[in-house]
């Protein structure tokens, strides 16, 4: 993820996202694009495709009453 | 207005022993409310007459010899997020301005069912996310210490409404520190259990892998007989856990000589540095352990910001799904904090919550790994003293990372105490955190700390007023 963000950009993710923004709240969501695709960067280590997310799928006793 | 407020346990013992009516206790519960609320904002419904009732029903069966256990007769509130059968749910918000569920949340139900007598419902942030809002149909809850002052939140009418005595305990909700931030600066106690063992059925929804119901008291002893009711497998709630319950407070009043507590040091010092005063609890409370006989170590885990990111790229996500509809056809219905939230949805990609996901796993096997041979860890549950309430930050969660959300990340139990004051009278306080499933260790550490120091015995100034 880009560390700031164009105008056509923010417009593509809003319409991908539904979302209908006044140009005040599309300015003030500009701001904070930097510190949310830092996290984004963050998150990501060297760990290979094997490594597996926290939420696993299994069947509780309820699923197979 | 000056008698002392009992804890659930003091007044449990007292109700046993036929000294203390529930009829008298709710009602200067209630005269409490109606003196202070005005300005303390803690209730956005009361429901007087069924806690009276409700009062006078436990009163007749315990003097008829049915007891039904510590909780019977006890003053109670619940966080607005909670449904309750007939009574009005708004979590807060413009969109549920109407709602009146036709059934109870597990928790409201099972605090019922121990017999508790519900005051009624507590504010919250809306959807128990962003504020404090001053543009939702209800104030924000105003700090009992100092009613200038933030609560924290989201459950920041439990926190003012504990530490004031309006209620004896309450219920609280936890995705990143709903429930140890308004514990730590409302100056009471506040308990993250183990992600599954309280069941989330009929509680709204803030981030459903990192959401945690919880009780929030007086006393950590108190957030022990509260966890008794509250604890239990549901097969409502596909998270909830399947393991046998412990007795919560067995552990209670046992010395903590030779038990093992990790600091994370860099967490408070380094990765966000505290306040003087919270520093200066924070090293008061490692005395009180090391006097207690406690074995200090420290301990060394990812940074702050690791745990941040991790978990509010999931928390941005989970939220964005779960408001999705209302978001896209009526966002601004939403107050404009949590509007704000709402709008991040459209900035993580699927890839990055599942790489927060991943790293959600590694994180967790980091905490397991380091607290092998520990009993809890420590570190601070808030970086200060309460703000004025309208000079909270809107935005920062991307430069000033929690102290609490790691542990949202983690699954593992985590209480807030009080541990002091700072400058200003404002509470502060230290963050303990268990094993898994293993909270009668952590109410034992928690109920030794506050035993061991003379914060219990300070009420806001305001309750004597």
């Amino acid at each position: 993820m880009a560390s700031d963000i164009n105008d056509q950009a923010l417009d593509y993710l809003l319409a991908r996202a539904g979302l209908d923004l006044t140009a005040e709240q599309k300015a003030e969501l500009k701001t904070i694009h930097a510190g949310l695709a830092a996290m984004a960067e963050r998150v990501r280590k060297p760990r290979g495709r094997m490594a597996e997310p926290a939420h696993g799928y299994g069947f509780a006793e309820e699923d197979l009453a | 207005m000056s008698d002392p407020i009992p804890t659930i346990a003091e007044a449990a013992r007292q109700i046993a022993a036929k000294q203390l009516s529930p009829v008298e206790l709710t009602r200067a519960c209630l005269a409490r409310v109606h003196a202070l609320d005005r300005e303390l904002h803690a209730f956005v419904h009361l429901t007087e007459e069924r806690a009276l009732a409700e009062a006078r029903a436990a009163e007749r069966a315990i003097t008829a010899g049915r007891p039904l256990g510590p909780l019977h007769g006890i003053p109670i509130g619940l966080k607005d997020i909670v449904d309750t059968k007939g009574i009005p749910t708004t979590c807060g918000s413009k969109f549920l301005q109407d709602n009146i569920p036709d059934t109870d949340a597990a928790c409201a139900e099972k605090l019922a069912a121990a017999g508790t007598v519900l005051i009624g419902k507590l504010t919250t942030h809306e959807f128990a996310d962003g504020g404090p809002s001053f543009d939702l149909p209800k104030p924000p809850a105003r700090n009992p210490w100092n009613t200038e002052h933030f609560t924290a939140g989201s459950s920041s009418g439990t926190g003012a409404g504990v530490a004031a005595g309006l209620i004896l305990g309450g219920i609280g909700t936890d995705t990143g520190g709903s429930i140890r931030g308004p514990a730590a600066l409302c100056g009471i106690a506040g308990i993250k259990p183990t992600y599954g063992l309280v069941s989330r059925a009929g509680v709204a929804p803030a981030a459903y892998s990192l959401d945690h119901i919880g009780p929030m008291a007086w006393t950590a002893e108190d957030c022990a007989l509260m966890l008794q009711a509250l604890a239990g497998h549901d097969p409502r709630d596909p998270a909830s856990a399947s393991r046998p319950l412990p007795d919560y407070t067995a552990l209670l009043g046992r010395e903590i000589k030779g038990l093992k507590i990790g600091v994370i040091h860099h967490f408070h010092e380094v990765d966000h540095k505290v306040s003087d005063g919270t520093q200066h609890g924070i090293t008061a409370a490692l005395a009180t352990f090391r006097d207690l006989g406690a074995e200090l170590r420290e301990v060394q885990l990812s940074p702050l910001q690791d745990w941040a990111a991790c978990g509010s790229l999931i928390s941005i996500t989970e939220r964005a799904a779960a408001y999705e509809e209302w978001s896209r056809t009526r966002l601004g219905d939403f107050s404009e904090r949590m509007r704000s939230r709402l709008m991040l949805g459209a900035f993580v990609s699927g890839v990055d919550y599942v790489q927060a996901v991943r790293r959600r796993r590694e994180l967790r096997a980091e905490l397991q790994a380091a607290m092998a041979g520990l009993d809890v860890v420590l570190t601070a549950t808030q970086p200060a003293e309460a703000a004025k309430i309208d000079e909270v930050p809107k935005w920062d969660l991307f430069d000033k990372p929690g102290f609490t959300m790691p542990f949202n990340v983690a699954g593992y139990p985590a209480i807030s105490v009080c541990a002091g004051f700072g400058d200003r009278g404002l509470p502060v306080a230290i963050q303990l955190v268990g094993n898994p499933f293993q909270e009668p260790t952590l109410f034992r550490v928690a109920d030794a700390f506050e035993k061991a120091t003379p914060f219990r015995a300070q009420r806001p100034a305001l309750i004597s007023a």
